[in-house]
């Protein structure tokens, strides 16, 4: 046999042959060779929104964290949309990274391949003036602590103040109605409010379920089984989605993922969009590059506002981001270290300030801190994570919300009924879909 | 191995090198194929039998689950966004096939021809077929890109439009974007492959019928046709296999959006069970796959011996 | 009549074959002109006016360098060379030995087994994904090359077995029956004789095999994870799709180098491919 194999490597003519008598050994024996070990970490994070926080991660304090642990860390970004199927196919494989980032209810899905955090959770609430509600309902499910709170992105309105004054609106409209009016005469001027309602994690939900919530809808009753979507008032909020989207919206957001309306809003070619304060501060980084057509540097006649009251009052649903120290890793200790490092308020303020405002945090004492004053332009996202409200509304944040959230289902309930479905009919479909996953 | 001198000449021998040589024989072939039966059975068979059990269970990422029966197929057969995803996974692959097809034998008629460079034009025309399948989409997802495509640009400049096109914002757009991309993809293949066909057509046949005052059409369709037909259905068989289940066309250029238009069985089948880790609901959606490539696969295969016996 | 002609070939073949030629190579230039272009030319909305798509006045590496410097896309070449590279000596010597053993030896069950590696063929890897993953992590391969190295050749042995039976078929038996009478074994006259003769065809299932190699996807998207184990089509995908920050110069720049390797080793072996594809069809 080996004379065989030898052979045919020689015909084939590759350069691996060399290599291959090893691994045939390898192969042989069906086992990976194990390499000498450090003790590693393996954090796996979005790719954030804000530059110069992954630089300053990589380039600082991962490096000092080197030294100051004495293991050495392997810092992995990607874009959020994929978190989840790596978070699946990381417990599936049974390898992976050690502490992986997650966004809302992913830490219910996950509980049982996760380690409970509860300690370093309830030690840094004592430290920062208590964990805020938000927070610990969506990290903890009363037992354990599936994930220790990061950060919460904020979402906000970013618009076009010289625009809208052109209209006659001299603040953002805080109401549905006259929202849709002013978005109905910017989209006459070429310059539509955008807003995607595609499969994506951070805008659409974010624009969508305090929409709903607005209008007095919403999923489930305080119960957490009770499912009571399909009421007048979603319908309304469906039928009123619809006409917004063709008056006032720019149509192409049905395709848009996370970055498109940043960048459509900073080729100028939309005046309003929901959004973390990733424009705003992208804008702020290259004043060169974004300028108004009159010149003056973009950031200068940028605003935000909070979504608009609807009959039901005024929501906001704000991602948060935790970290999940999976159950598989082999470096529990050393990555629990890390985490314990990360948090520290020297660091986490390195953390906080290179945001500059992006990221609220989770605990009480950061929003009184002097950041908020620098930029009266960022001042609104400071109270993002006391005011969150979570998808699963009335229910809790639980395993079950998060699929809904997964499958995309309110969002697609406003997609379907945009591209022509009667608002009954899109509604009734949502209502059947939550209805399965609430009653399994 | 002994040396065994074998050959059909040497009858008078002793039946004992006979029985050698049948054992020789079926023993040699056992160990020529047992690694391919050992790669095989391990990372196919094995995985299929163990992805029928996934299926009959409720398995989530980090939860065993248990037994339940075809609830899984159940729920998926309830499932409006399932029952989409198989419309457009036959959309999806009729249309580009029969497109395939078509611009395929064209363009392989135009290479059937003697011209300068031909060679040259051969080589490059296979490049979006050798090109990793990924990597070209991207060009295409950028050349459709909502706001920067030049697509767009290059219609706009010339008149054509006022509006931009929403190539991958409009449910039906999106999926006439994917089939553009697929056809792009397929058709070098489709064309190579044929044209290797034509090439074995004796040109007398096709004059012959000529003198005989046949048209255009008519000596293709009597003459050239039957005779391409055998190479037609196998290159189909592989084409129709591979399209069916496609996967990374629609992840990179789509991911099965906008509102489920472009999902296919795959696409689908990787939101749901590694998505959103609902691992035994993807593996049904992946079955499901089966039932279907098996009857295309067997309508083809009969279809191919019919030809040939023909 | 001569300027008919003319005219009809003009219209009936030349131009049909160029606008082929330009649509199949339309989406590579883009590509080339998009990794050369600096970010400031680049994001321009469609119908800005002042804009020049389809060539640039200042080339530029910069989308290169980012390439090579913010990831790992010199390692995830080197991983994808080497993922394929191996798969593709594995297939062959199984292809090559299983191809031989239909084409050539007369034993029970023959012609059902060809059927049955053809039918695993039409297994698509998208059908068996997710319960492959769970196997790989009993074996512990998880997020290692093997774990593609060992599933990889699934779906390239059955083609190599397919080409190669053409390929043994095709060569006469009086070549084995004389080194046979010669007095060689079977076993001496299928690796000495046959096999050198049947190199054209090895060479073609190879370079199929490799670029079928690259190619591969959801494997490589569910089995892999940390950053240093990627495939360039997987790196490509999930490190240079980022935030809310331009990325598109680096992607194209990816793209573009990631397709360099293939189109390099397949411009040697153009003859082999095609023969070896088209061998597939017919036979």
């Amino acid at each position: 046999m080996n004379t065989k194999r030898r052979s045919v490597i020689k015909l084939a003519g590759s350069a691996a042959a060399v290599a291959s008598t090893g691994m045939a050994g390898i192969l042989a024996s069906g086992r990976t060779p194990a390499f000498a070990q450090q003790k590693t970490v393996h954090w796996l994070k979005w790719v954030d929104f804000v530059p110069a926080t992954d630089q300053m991660f990589s380039k600082e304090m991962m490096p000092a964290a080197e030294k100051a642990l004495g293991i050495k860390i392997k810092l992995e970004t990607v874009n959020g949309n994929d978190l989840q199927p790596r978070i699946t196919s990381a417990i599936q494989s049974g390898a992976g990274p050690d502490l992986i980032m997650s966004f809302n209810s992913y830490t219910h899905l996950y509980s049982n391949s996760v380690v409970d955090l509860s300690d370093l959770a309830e030690d840094v609430g004592k430290r920062e003036g208590g964990l805020y509600k938000y927070a610990r309902a969506i990290c903890s499910d009363g037992k354990m602590f599936m994930g220790m709170p990061w950060a919460v992105i904020g979402g906000m309105i970013a618009y076009r103040k010289s625009w809208l004054a052109e209209v006659g609106a001299t603040s953002f409209p805080d109401t549905w109605e006259t929202y849709r009016e002013v978005a109905k005469k910017m989209k006459a001027k070429g310059r539509p409010f955008g807003q995607t309602l595609g499969h994506t994690f951070g805008d659409a939900p974010g624009f969508t379920y305090p929409y709903l919530w607005s209008w007095g809808g919403k999923e489930v009753e305080a119960d957490g089984k009770t499912v009571v979507l399909n009421t007048k008032a979603t319908v309304d909020s469906v039928k009123f989605m619809t006409a917004l989207w063709k008056e006032g919206m720019d149509e192409g957001g049905l395709a848009w993922d996370d970055t498109n309306n940043n960048r459509a809003f900073l080729s100028q070619t939309i005046s309003a969009t929901l959004n973390g304060a990733s424009i705003y501060i992208e804008s702020l980084r290259k004043p060169d590059q974004y300028k108004t057509e009159k010149g003056a540097p973009l950031n200068t006649d940028i605003l935000h506002a909070p979504l608009p009251k609807g009959p039901a009052g005024q929501f906001g649903f704000h991602l948060l981001q935790s970290n999940m120290l999976m159950k598989y890793s082999k470096n529990q200790d050393a990555a629990k270290e890390f985490l314990k490092y990360l948090h520290t308020e020297a660091n986490y303020r390195k953390f906080f300030e290179s945001q500059k405002g992006f990221a609220t945090p989770c605990t009480a004492k950061w929003e009184s801190d002097k950041l908020w004053d620098v930029d009266p332009v960022m001042t609104p996202y400071k109270v993002a994570a006391k005011l969150g409200q979570a998808p699963g509304f009335a229910g809790p944040p639980n395993a079950k919300a998060q699929e809904g959230l997964s499958k995309y289902i309110i969002t697609d309930m406003y997609a379907k009924a945009v591209q022509g479905m009667p608002a009954e009919d899109s509604v009734k479909w949502a209502e059947s879909e939550l209805k399965k996953i609430y009653s399994a | 191995m002994a040396v065994t001198a074998v050959s059909g000449v040497a009858e008078g021998r002793r039946p004992i090198p006979r029985l050698r040589k049948l054992e020789d024989e079926r023993w040699l072939a056992m160990v020529l194929l047992f690694p391919t039966a050992l790669l095989l059975g391990l990372f196919i068979a094995y995985p299929f039998f163990e992805g029928v059990v996934l299926s009959l269970t409720n398995q989530r990422v980090g939860v065993p689950g248990h037994f339940v029966g075809l609830d899984n197929f159940v729920k998926v057969w309830n499932d409006s966004i399932f029952r989409t995803t198989v419309w457009n996974t036959f959309w999806y692959t009729g249309i580009t096939t029969v497109f395939k097809l078509a611009l395929g034998l064209w363009l392989a008629m135009l290479l059937n021809r003697h011209f300068k460079g031909k060679a040259l034009v051969r080589a490059f025309i296979l490049l979006p077929f050798i090109i990793p399948t990924v990597l070209s989409t991207f060009a295409w997802k950028w050349m459709f890109d909502p706001t920067f495509s030049v697509i767009n640009w290059t219609l706009f400049q010339l008149g054509f439009i006022t509006q931009r096109i929403n190539w991958l914002g409009d449910p039906d757009l999106a999926m006439t974007s994917i089939i553009v991309v697929n056809i792009w993809r397929g058709v070098p293949f489709f064309a190579i492959s044929l044209l290797a066909g034509l090439q074995t057509i004796s040109p007398e046949l096709n004059e012959a019928a000529a003198i005989d005052g046949a048209r255009p059409w008519n000596r293709f369709w009597y003459v050239t046709w039957p005779l391409l037909l055998p190479v037609t259905m196998v290159v189909m068989l592989f084409s129709v296999i591979q399209t069916f289940a496609d996967f990374q066309l629609v992840y990179v250029m789509t991911g099965g959006g906008p509102a489920n238009a472009t999902h296919l069985f795959a696409t689908y089948a990787y939101q749901l069970g590694i998505g959103t880790g609902l691992l035994s609901e993807g593996a049904a959606i992946s079955l499901a796959m089966f039932p279907f490539l098996f009857l295309i696969v067997v309508v083809q295969l009969l279809y191919i011996r019919r030809v040939e016996t023909r | 009549m001569i300027e008919g002609a003319l005219w009809r070939k003009w219209v009936f073949y030349n131009i049909p074959l160029i606008l082929f030629v330009f649509v199949l190579l339309f989406p590579f230039y883009w590509m080339i002109i998009t990794t050369f272009r600096p970010d400031g030319e680049l994001y321009r909305p469609w119908n800005a006016s002042n804009y020049m798509p389809f060539w640039t006045n200042n080339p530029t590496f910069e989308h290169i360098q980012y390439l090579f410097e913010e990831t790992n896309f010199a390692r995830w070449m080197f991983n994808t060379m080497f993922i394929a590279v191996v798969s593709t000596i594995i297939s062959l010597f199984c292809g090559v030995l299983a191809g031989y053993a239909l084409a050539r030896l007369n034993f029970p069950y023959a012609g059902s087994l060809g059927t049955v590696i053809f039918v695993t063929y039409l297994v698509p890897q998208t059908l068996l994904f997710i319960p492959l993953a769970q196997i790989i992590r009993n074996f512990e391969l998880g997020d290692t090359p093997w774990s593609l190295i060992l599933t990889y050749p699934t779906f390239l042995i059955p083609f190599c077995t397919w080409l190669m039976m053409g390929y043994f078929k095709a060569i006469p038996k009086e070549l084995e029956e004389c080194a046979r009478i010669d007095g060689a074994s079977r076993w001496k006259a299928m690796l000495y004789i046959v096999i050198p003769v049947a190199v054209p065809g090895i060479l073609s299932s190879g370079i199929i095999a490799f670029t079928l190699s690259w190619n591969e996807f959801i494997y490589a998207l569910v089995f892999l994870s940390s950053p240093d184990q990627k495939t360039v089509p997987v790196g490509v995908t999930s490190e240079l799709i980022r935030g809310d920050v331009f990325f598109w110069g680096p992607l194209m720049a990816g793209a573009l180098l990631g397709s360099i390797p293939v189109a390099i080793v397949y411009s040697f072996f153009v003859e082999h491919y095609v023969s070896g594809l088209t061998g597939s069809v017919k036979g």
